[in-house]
């Protein structure tokens, strides 16, 4: 039926070679609109504490603790799944290493992952939840959060060039690279990449055979998971570069990238929240209106965004992009990850209570811009300031005038 | 190939081989070559598009057992 080895080419042009980061952008939008229609839209920082907090209870820590395992939390189940769908995908297209980097650098990533954790937690969304799926969700709360992350980045690469300079012994020392998936004797990475895909579908099954709704949907986060993470490792998305490249090289890919992903998101989201589509039986539209509107508009997500900034910039990827990171092997993204586990629910228990409090009632809402300028205009302000972005992301990439280096 | 000038960059994950790369071009002069190593798979497509946006030449790419190699030119 087909000529010898097409699929060996199909899986060729797939593995091959990076994807563009705009396919990667255009792909996680469509995945992003199907966990809508599922449940939720993406996020990642709850799924990190929901892990914290499992960690924490069985440390005997109760008070930081929860009695939702992760195995039920669909979040958390989908930010595991990401690491193993970049995993898989490292697998196959050999640039899968556990890639060791100085300790300076682990530190770095440590220090980073708690911050981002607090950051998050402050102001009620991280880089995917908060600001890709929450702009895209019409909310107010999203534009804060990103003004913090660009000052937050500005700021933290600032840092690293200081640093680059003045301390460059951070980022030297020994480094250490195992099991590169290059060279001879590697085949037997690409079959652990198909037993990992079989797990999966054996895990999406188990669930799906559930006669319970809740268990279905954590099937599907199981699925969309490993899909994600395969989307985000072959185009190598990162939200931190598009904050960061325009004050760095000044290249615009990235930034594109994202405002592509956010415009496409943009679309099935407001026809999702519009017409009320999914759950209608459980939820009354307003309810689902609110859906991803988490960040808390204005100045608790200002202080959070800056915040996650710093931690994102410093440990070289956000939430998501230090999941699909840590698939691929790197261990300064797995302290990363470590240290956005530890301090979530310690943040979330300590230090978001006194944030709470200190800051009055009318700084820390959820504003769904709707609300206030109707779907048209909310729709019309987000298209600007996407359009903004993009003109400024040129813009710069043309003249060089923010870039640093 | 000859270079004037080495970098180590393995180990490093996104930004830092940028960061370096670009510090470290900036000490060379004109007409010079730099060796870089590395092992972020990022690096494969980051160093050329680096090259292309600010006018340093892109000489060459290999990989051998995860680590690679780069041959930059100082414009």
């Amino acid at each position: 039926m087909f000529k010898k080895g097409v699929l060996r080419e199909l899986f060729d042009s797939l593995f091959g070679k990076s994807w563009p980061m705009w396919v990667g952008g255009i792909l996680l939008a469509m995945m992003n609109i199907l966990l809508f229609v599922i449940k939720y839209p993406w996020g990642s920082s709850s799924g990190y504490t929901n892990i914290g907090q499992n960690l924490f209870q069985i440390l005997g820590v109760t008070s930081l603790g929860t009695k939702v395992p992760i195995s039920l939390h669909a979040v958390a189940l989908l930010n595991i799944f990401v690491v193993v769908g970049a995993f898989v995908s490292s697998l196959f297209s050999r640039e899968f290493g556990i890639r060791i980097s100085p300790v300076g650098e682990l530190v770095k990533g440590f220090v980073g992952g708690a911050l981002m954790a607090i950051g998050a937690t402050v102001g009620a969304g991280c880089t995917t939840g908060g600001f890709f799926t929450g702009l895209a969700a019409l909310s107010g709360g999203a534009l804060t959060l990103a003004a913090g992350f660009m000052i937050g980045t500005f700021v933290a690469l600032r840092y690293l060039l200081w640093e680059m300079e003045a301390l460059p012994n951070i980022s030297m020392g020994k480094s250490f690279t195992f099991l590169i998936g290059t060279g001879k004797k590697t085949g037997w990475q690409r079959w652990l990449g198909w037993i990992m895909i079989a797990v999966v579908f054996f895990l999406f099954s188990t669930y799906t055979a559930s006669s319970s709704g809740a268990m279905k949907i954590i099937g599907w986060h199981v699925m969309i998971g490993l899909i994600l993470g395969m989307i985000l490792q072959r185009s190598r998305y990162c939200i931190v570069r598009a904050f960061r490249e325009p004050f760095m090289t000044g290249e615009a890919t990235a930034p594109v990238a994202i405002i592509l992903s956010i415009l496409v998101s943009l679309v099935g989201f407001t026809v999702i929240k519009y017409f009320g589509v999914g759950n209608a039986g459980e939820l009354a539209t307003c309810a689902i209106e609110m859906k991803a509107v988490y960040a808390n508009f204005w100045l608790r997500a200002l202080i959070g965004g800056i915040i996650f900034g710093l931690g994102m910039t410093v440990a070289g990827g956000c939430a998501v992009g230090t999941l699909w990171r840590a698939g691929e092997g790197h261990v300064k993204l797995w302290m990363a990850a470590l240290g956005f586990v530890i301090m979530a629910p310690v943040s979330k228990g300590f230090i978001v209570p006194a944030v709470k409090k200190i800051l009055p009632e009318s700084m820390q809402k959820h504003l769904f811009l709707p609300d206030i300028l109707g779907y048209t205009g909310a729709v019309v302000l987000v298209l600007f300031i996407l359009l903004l972005w993009f003109m400024f992301a040129k813009w710069n990439e043309k003249t060089g005038k923010f870039s640093a280096i | 190939m000859q270079a004037d000038q080495n970098l180590d960059c393995k180990g490093l994950s996104c930004p830092m081989p940028i960061i370096k790369l670009a510090k470290t071009i900036k000490k060379m002069n004109s007409g010079e070559v730099l060796e870089m190593l590395g092992t972020d798979p990022g690096s494969k497509t980051d160093v050329p598009a680096w090259c292309e946006k600010t006018g340093n030449v892109f000489l060459e790419q290999s990989e051998e057992g995860g680590t690679y190699k780069f041959y930059i030119k100082k414009k």
